[in-house]
């Protein structure tokens, strides 16, 4: 704005007021007040620190049709209370130098947030005019304010501007003018406060009245005492006699409230403000949100809306995952083994054995996951980028608070649902030592990823066609116990604490599909790679255990080791193979498949899936899912456990609780299958 | 306004922002203003996000500040 400019150069405050109406700006940080200051001030602006601060001070000068003004930016403050250097800089300024007028730079696209410090510097002596900035932003968002009303409501004069685009401020100057011209402050809409609390503002202000010093104006100070503010609270000390200082603070000390009582009526008033001159954004967006909202947020309905999408989710992967896993299976993988056997036919045993059932058997089985996981990745992306995972994070949460347990299990629970570690490591924001153990003991009971992708994997082979419902029913199963579970240690450890979880839910929108196209191959690619390191080097240890020491399977060490702990596998249904294969679950939970995969080897005609069915019974089959979703976390889980508690105590512990609770329940389920005819 | 948010805190459980804003007869965006005010004054505090915990987590972004998706959470601080 070139009319701003003058060629005096920048002087100090004091030297500006002698000469030329002064200028404050105030506003919270981030409003573009800095902004309007260079497009004021251009390059006659001086940059220094505050008198015995290290904040940084900037004034300058300007001039609007042969008028000069002195313009101060003061630092970026939320209100005139003393809670930092900035703030105290920003009201000593205002009441000590009394600028001729303060423009207060609002954001019109947040007028929610920027109106409290317009709140507190209508209620003092400087006329004040509201800079009604960053008006693009706001028409970007589909917010309409109405500066006309807004000016009516505050009873200051409001002018519309975008600091960025430079416009505005040449109106701002002229109305900063007008203001000068008319040597009066207007008639400002002030906040009030609750009935009960003008009372007492009343007898504060009879305590300190004619001990006020200057310049600090007095019914501001009986605020800011009622407030609690220290500054103003040191101050009136020493300027009281120990008598009147002692009878103002016996009523301030009943009534310690008043701080929230203030900020709330300031609210009100900011409500007030927004509701006459705002026209919401995207109205159609927020009812739809509210509207969906009802369902999805319900306490009953939301749960089964979540069971529904889950059910739905597994339903696709059965649909179209697992056809074309069992093409993998056995035209690629099956394929490729039966090829490797051939072209290995005359080397050594160990090679085409590593190769074919080590190599191929076991990470092969495990790569034929893809389409489940890519299944599973699309299907929580989606749900994820239109918004309803925080809703199933949510009704889940009021789920947990009717069976008892603390809601700030809430964020580990939430992240479970994707990975064990980070579920784990989200426990740190539980302040309590107990309470955060507790989380840390049942978060592990959210069926993450890579659990659920083993129960797509093997539903099928045992429950064909119904495959969907009891996946379904073995997710719902595993919340169960979690909420049981919490429930039971919630009543003996949390005892009763409450403290609150707060969230804002986002807008319902509609999915960006290259977001979750991004999504997509970057968690396939993770699991790939996943596949051919860690779950390739299990599957070659297994196969080696499988053939060593003299290469024949049935007097391997594996089967050695499987027929020493097979006992305690007979009470779920398992025979040796399904007991190691559980145990070797523990590094990463997709050994499972890769473990029965090496022992039970590749067909061409057959995959895993297939060879699994003609093995094992339903009752053995459901007992082994339920042991599988309930068994202890996964090593890299475990270890987090023992990195947060850091107790071997209390991993050894988490340890043991999953084995009870997953043997127990694989056994219940076993013998139930049995007696019903499974 | 302000004081019955604090009381709706101070309750404990889950809260979610438009639910607040309904219990209070006001728009989602002054409760967030208002948390923020809370969040200042020391009554709660927010979580941007999780840290290194969010590696290899499938709803990492989730708690991403810059995408729309974003979750905001703020905690009551313990009462003394």
């Amino acid at each position: 704005m070139n009319d701003c400019h003058t060629t005096t150069v920048a002087t100090r405050p004091f030297f500006i007021r002698q000469n030329m109406p002064l200028i404050a700006l105030a506003g919270q940080p981030n409003v573009g007040k800095s902004t309007l200051f260079n497009l004021l001030t251009g390059l006659n602006q001086h940059v220094g620190n505050w008198p015995g601060k290290t904040v940084e001070r900037r004034d300058g000068t300007c001039s609007v049709d042969g008028h000069q003004y002195g313009v101060v930016d003061l630092p970026g403050t939320y209100s005139l209370t003393a809670n930092s250097p900035e703030e105290i800089i920003a009201r000593e300024f205002v009441l000590r130098e009394e600028p001729d007028v303060v423009v207060a730079v609002v954001n019109a696209a947040n007028l929610e947030r920027s109106l409290y410090l317009v709140a507190e510097l209508i209620a003092l002596p400087s006329p004040l005019v509201v800079a009604l900035n960053m008006m693009d932003v706001a028409t970007q968002e589909g917010i309409h304010v109405e500066p006309e009303v807004l000016q009516a409501a505050l009873g200051v004069p409001v002018v519309p501007m975008t600091a960025t685009r430079s416009t505005g401020a040449r109106e701002l100057i002229c109305v900063v003018q007008e203001t000068l011209d008319a040597h009066s402050a207007g008639a400002p809409h002030l906040p009030e406060i609750r009935a009960d609390h003008r009372q007492v503002l009343a007898e504060i202000a009879q305590h300190i009245a004619g001990h006020v010093p200057q310049p600090y104006p007095a019914a501001w100070v009986a605020l800011k005492l009622l407030e609690g503010d220290v500054e103003i609270t040191r101050t009136m000390k020493t300027a009281l006699s120990p008598d009147k200082w002692e009878a103002a603070h016996a009523v301030l000390r009943q009534h310690d409230d008043a701080l929230l009582a203030i900020a709330s009526g300031r609210y009100e008033w900011i409500g007030r403000m927004v509701r006459a001159a705002v026209v919401q954004p995207k109205i159609g967006q927020v009812s739809l949100t509210k509207q969906l909202d009802e369902w999805a947020a319900h306490p009953f309905w939301g749960l089964v809306i979540l069971a529904g999408i889950l059910g739905l989710v597994f339903w696709l992967t059965f649909t179209v995952g697992s056809p074309v896993q069992n093409w993998l299976a056995t035209r690629i993988v099956g394929g490729l083994s039966n090829l490797a056997g051939q072209l290995l036919e005359n080397t050594t045993f160990w090679l085409k054995g590593l190769i074919v059932n080590g190599v191929l058997g076991g990470a092969g089985a495990v790569i034929t996951f893809v389409p489940i996981m890519v299944i599973f990745f699309a299907a929580f992306g989606l749900l994820e980028d239109l918004g309803y995972m925080a809703r199933a994070a949510y009704v889940m949460d009021n789920l947990m608070h009717l069976m008892g347990l603390h809601g700030k299990s809430f964020l580990p629970l939430f992240l479970g649902f994707g990975c064990n570690v980070p579920a784990i490591m989200g426990t740190r924001v539980i302040d309590s030592k107990q309470s955060r153990l507790l989380t840390t003991l049942i978060a592990p009971l959210v069926p993450c990823t890579a659990r659920m992708a083993v129960v797509a994997f093997l539903a099928p082979a045992f429950f064909g066609p119904r495959a969907l419902i009891v996946s379904w029913g073995l997710v719902l199963f595993s919340l169960m116990i979690l909420v049981l579970s919490g429930s039971v240690l919630n009543k003996v450890i949390f005892k009763g604490q409450r403290s609150a979880f707060i969230m804002e839910m986002p807008l319902y929108h509609l999915p960006n599909t290259r977001t979750i196209g991004v999504l997509v191959w970057q968690r396939s690619l993770s699991f790939l790679k996943k596949a051919g390191t860690n779950i390739l080097a299990m599957s070659v240890v297994i196969w080696a255990l499988s053939v060593l020491p003299g290469g024949d399977l049935n007097h391997s060490y594996l089967v050695q080791f499987g027929k020493f702990i097979e006992p305690v596998g007979r009470w779920m249904g398992f025979d040796w193979r399904l007991t190691v294969a559980l145990i070797t679950s523990f590094p990463a939970k997709e050994n499972a498949i890769a473990t029965l995969g090496v022992i039970f080897g590749n067909s061409p005609n057959a995959g895993l899936v297939q060879t699994l069915t003609s093995t094992f019974s339903t009752a053995t089959g459901l007992s082994f899912l339920v042991t599988t979703m309930l068994f202890i976390p996964c090593m890299a889980t475990v270890a987090v456990i023992r990195q947060e508690t850091n107790s071997w105590g209390w991993t050894l512990l988490n340890i043991a609780l999953f084995l009870v609770i997953s043997i127990t329940a694989g056994a219940g389920v076993y013998h139930l299958a049995l007696a019903i005819g499974l | 306004m302000l004081e019955q948010l604090v009381k709706e805190i101070r309750a404990g459980g889950t809260l979610e922002t438009r639910v607040l804003a309904t219990h209070l007869s006001t728009s989602p965006r002054l409760v967030q203003a208002m948390l923020e005010h809370l969040q200042r004054a020391g009554v709660i505090r927010s979580y941007v996000n999780c840290g290194e915990g969010c590696q290899g987590c499938g709803l990492s972004e989730a708690c991403n500040t810059q995408r729309h998706s974003t979750v905001p959470l703020w905690q009551s601080e313990p009462l003394d």
